[in-house]
């Protein structure tokens, strides 16, 4: 076992500290009955890739078979299942366990200082939920697929005539409760596992959007059960409850589907904006701008999500005066991404910034989120809805926010994480080439998508008329792009695995717990509860060359510990 | 501010073609002005805004770019209540003013005049069908040109949605209700199909969704007003004797997508060789209920004729299901008339005559012309 006295990592002799949580125990069981949070987040972080792997692949088919009208490499039933499939997998497999159950469930004990999450049993048991749906998911495929695409609108579903309908909606009921399990566990986690010291202003941004988000998990995710329920139900049963012919309302499943689906966007991107919000203070050093305006900008957002999801409605037939009330609401959701938006970038302003992989993916989640949120003002707007609703103007606006933002900050995240998650550092230049091939492709086939869009071709179509094809050939050309952008990425993280330099326990020079235990951090996270300053205080910070980290200079820390307790003594007294 | 709320205000009411650009297609309906008005002005504030992030980020980053260890500043503001509160209020209030004028467009886009001339439309998978006042029936949406038009929808099975992106319109067919959708193009463009305006169908309903398209033909009203009459009373007008090669291809142009002429597999049985199947009581094709043809079909059974077969299969398509094909076909009941029926069966009876695509090749007899 380790010999370790001193509490910080400064002091720690590597060499002589082999045990890690990576070392503590071996073989496959010690794994896949782990109750370490940190191994958890592992296994959910390799099942995560290897669905975007597959859920890339159906893009990569999609693409290619749109690169003429008519047929060209398969047929429109194949295709049809091929962005069902692509948008279940990447939704319900890849983005919503990404951040939170796969870098939160890394991150976010050590951040408070906890040994770990509030509930391991339950973590390790939501982790097993997620390969059983997903096992559903993969069942479905041999049971005949599915064409009903992601939203599995009726009476098109109850209807269709492939095999995989029931089994992909019994997984997806399944992947909810590993999504509620693990939100429950965070909230519970951040309410009473923080140490002392760590008020609720001086949680990381990072935790507040998970705790926002986790609340979104909890709340929204057993109504998108209760629908499927009724989908699986009306389907096997034949009782009518969304099937006219058997006296249902379809549009009732359409308010029942986005009441979930609307507040899940914002499981997806509001942890991401957590994300953001440390890859950007970490790498330029620097005070986050605005701390409490981000903070609760992410609790408003948690909020007003619940209240928007009849602007996916605007032509379907509800009622005028409804649309107009989901139209206004749907703008406040736009206030407080502004907000954030203008205080990252505020935050880079006289900073030190660091201009890393990490903070590669940063900034180009800042262009592409800009562009994702600005394009929503289009689609909230009543008038200009009515044209772009169900086109290629939707897909471009919601990759932009789903993939551009959500995605390219878990793989910064990733990459901001990956020295504590493995031990190991990656070749810098080579993220960086990634992450540069990422974002040129990903624009090239998304921007033309805004322009297919507004020109008036329609989503969801295996053959389109021949002047929209210039658009759809310089799509698919950027999404061959972005393949080779995330294959190189893929090769740095490998090459970093096989021989990649031990990483220091700073390397970027971040002020949050995870950078004060080492890389990677021992069994427990913490042999001692260990001191809580502002997160974001970056002033005792001194480059270590030896290192190649950064460590911290205890007479400045001693100086920043006392500044702080004494602002809060005069506030005390104020 | 004055040009940009008249430009807003003035929903525009004399409808003109436009030219199509960057963005937007050319447009032809009344609706068109006021969409693309708002689309160009929420452009307009996105260029600001997203130039303005873009350009501090990008000026930021170069001028305190740093390198590794370099001695970290500590001069920056952590917050700026009039700042923070200033980027709060001012979006809101853009926002709010987005807000309502793309409210009154909406109210504009969903209140059809009194006078508008109606057409009653239905969806099925996959096609359309138009129907007018007098009875007359199309494949294609034709409208007079100068005055409303009201579309009143239904859909036959799943959800549909009809889209006219020149027009700047779109509205979804919900099963077991009516929905609507009005609009006024000044721009005639002939009964050529090629010169139309795109009708797409712009909400999921599986195989054939991306090819449920047809177009828009606009007619001058005198035009508009022959073209109906005569559309109402066509099939009426063929001699019967040349029903068959006159209104069988235009009425099969409806189940080409499904039914080929050649033998080629298609989610329906092929038409190759259909009458010899059916009037063949010793057929060995069998239903999925395991019956022949010549269980069903003969003196006493269930049909006495093919024809009575044929005719039952296109009214009531799922009644019997030709083994292995699926129930998805729509029903035609109240969309083919009995000379309609007559002219797909008097097609099947002569195939030999058509081409795979459903061409007559044959020349008229010079006895009938």
């Amino acid at each position: 076992m380790s010999t370790v006295t001193a509490p910080r990592p400064h002091a720690v002799d590597h060499v002589d500290v082999p045990d890690n949580y990576l070392t503590h125990s071996r073989g496959f069981l010690s794994w896949i009955l782990t109750l370490d949070h940190k191994r958890i987040g592992v296994m959910y972080m390799g099942a995560v890739l290897a669905s975007f792997f597959v859920g890339g692949t159906f893009a990569l088919l999609l693409r290619t078979e749109l690169l003429t009208p008519g047929r060209t490499i398969v047929s429109a039933d194949t295709y049809n299942q091929f962005f069902t499939l692509h948008g279940a997998i990447m939704v319900f497999l890849v983005i919503i366990p990404s951040i939170p159950a796969a870098l939160g469930n890394f991150v976010l004990p050590i951040m408070l200082g906890a040994k770990d999450v509030a509930f391991p049993r339950l973590n390790l048991f939501s982790f097993w939920l997620w390969l059983a749906g997903a096992g559903f998911t993969l069942y479905s495929l041999a049971a005949g697929g599915f064409d009903t695409g992601w939203t599995f609108y009726t009476p098109y579903s109850t209807t269709t005539t492939t095999g995989g309908v029931i089994p992909v909606l019994t997984g997806v009921f399944i992947l909810g409760f590993s999504s509620i399990f693990t939100g429950l566990n965070f909230i519970v986690t951040v309410h009473k596992l923080r140490p002392p010291g760590m008020t609720w202003f001086r949680m990381p941004l990072f935790l507040w959007a998970l705790y926002s988000t986790a609340i979104i998990q909890v709340l929204a995710t057993p109504v998108l059960a209760i629908t499927l329920c009724l989908l699986i139900v009306e389907r096997l049963l034949n009782i009518g409850i969304f099937n006219p012919s058997m006296g249902g309302d379809p549009v009732l499943y359409q308010h029942f589907f986005w009441f979930y689906s609307h507040p899940a966007v914002y499981i997806m991107i509001v942890p991401a904006m957590g994300i953001i919000s440390e890859l950007i203070a970490v790498h330029a050093h620097r005070q986050i701008f605005g701390y409490r305006f981000i903070a609760f900008s992410s609790i408003a957002i948690a909020m007003f999500s619940f209240l928007v999801w009849g602007h996916h409605m605007f032509t379907s037939g509800q009622s005028g005066l409804m649309n107009t009330i989901f139209s206004l609401i749907s703008f406040s959701v736009a206030i407080p991404s502004a907000v954030k938006t203008f205080n990252w970038t505020m935050t880079l302003y006289k900073g030190t910034i660091s201009l890393t992989a990490p903070m590669m993916y940063a900034l180009a989640f800042l262009f592409l989120f800009t562009i994702g949120g600005l394009t929503g003002i289009h689609l909230a707007t009543l008038n200009t809805d009515v044209h772009l609703h169900d086109t290629y103007f939707v897909v471009a606006h919601f990759h932009y926010v789903m993939m551009g933002s959500a995605l390219i900050a878990m793989i910064g995240g990733l990459h901001h994480w990956w020295p504590k998650m493995t031990g190991k550092m990656y070749d810098e230049k080579l993220a960086i080439a990634g992450c540069i091939i990422i974002f040129i492709g990903f624009n090239l086939t998304f921007f033309t998508q805004f322009m297919l869009g507004s020109q008036g071709m329609p989503r969801r179509y295996y053959d389109y008329q021949p002047e929209f094809q210039v658009y759809h050939v310089i799509s698919t050309i950027g999404s061959y792009i972005m393949g080779i952008g995330f294959l190189t990425t893929a090769v740095c993280f490998v090459q970093s695995l096989r021989s990649g330099a031990p990483a220091p326990a700073n390397p970027w020079g971040g002020r949050s717990l995870e950078w004060q235990c080492t890389s990677p951090p021992p069994h427990d996270n913490f042999k001692t509860t260990p001191r809580v300053g502002n997160p974001y205080d970056f002033s005792m910070l001194q480059w270590n060359a030896a290192e190649k980290g950064y460590d911290v200079d205890p007479a400045r820390e001693a100086a920043a510990f006392a500044a702080e307790a004494q602002g809060e003594h005069a506030r005390g007294h104020a | 501010m004055l040009p940009i709320a008249s430009s807003l205000i003035a929903q525009v009411a004399a409808p003109a073609a436009t030219p199509a650009d960057f963005w937007l297609p050319a447009g032809a309906s009344n609706h068109v002005a006021g969409v693309d008005s708002m689309f160009h002005w929420i452009n307009y504030i996105c260029y600001f805004f997203f130039f303005l992030v873009i350009a501090m980020m990008v000026v930021f980053v170069w001028k305190y770019r740093a390198k590794e260890g370099a001695r970290i500043r500590l001069d920056g503001l952590t917050h700026h209540q009039g700042l923070e509160l200033s980027w709060t209020i001012i979006p809101l209030l853009i926002c709010m003013c987005i807000f309502f004028f793309g409210f009154r467009g909406f109210v504009d886009l969903t209140t059809p005049p009194k006078n508008s001339f109606d057409v009653n439309v239905t969806a099925f998978k996959w096609g359309w069908q138009f129907k007018y006042p007098n009875g007359a029936q199309s494949d294609n949406l034709v409208v007079p040109a100068g005055r409303p038009v009201r579309l009143v929808m239904r859909s036959n099975d799943v959800l549909h949605s009809c889209y006219i992106p020149a027009f700047r319109v779109k509205r979804d067919l919900v099963p077991g209700r009516f929905s609507t959708l009005w609009f006024q193009s000044d721009v005639p463009t002939g009964l050529d199909e090629s010169k139309g305006y795109h009708l797409f169908c712009t909400e999921y309903c599986g195989t054939g969704h991306s090819n449920m398209n047809r177009k828009v033909l606009v007619l001058e009203q005198p035009e508009f007003d022959g073209w109906l009459t005569k559309q109402a009373a066509w099939l009426d007008e063929i001699p019967d004797e040349e029903l068959y090669f006159k209104a069988g291809p235009k009425i099969y142009a409806r189940c080409q997508q499904c039914h080929s002429l050649d033998g080629t597999a298609g989610l329906g049985p092929s038409w190759k060789g259909i009458w010899e199947r059916v009037s063949n009581p010793a057929s060995a094709t069998a239903f999925t209920d395991g019956k022949s043809y010549g269980d069903l079909i003969g003196p006493g059974k269930e049909y006495a004729t093919p024809e009575d077969y044929i005719r039952d299969s296109i009214y009531n398509p799922g009644k019997h299901l030709v083994a292995p094909y699926g129930n998805v076909m729509p029903t035609f009941k109240g969309q083919l008339n009995d000379r309609g029926v007559d002219a797909v069966i008097g097609m099947m009876k002569h195939l030999d005559e058509f081409d795979a695509k459903g061409a007559w090749t044959k020349s008229v007899p010079v006895a009938t012309k």
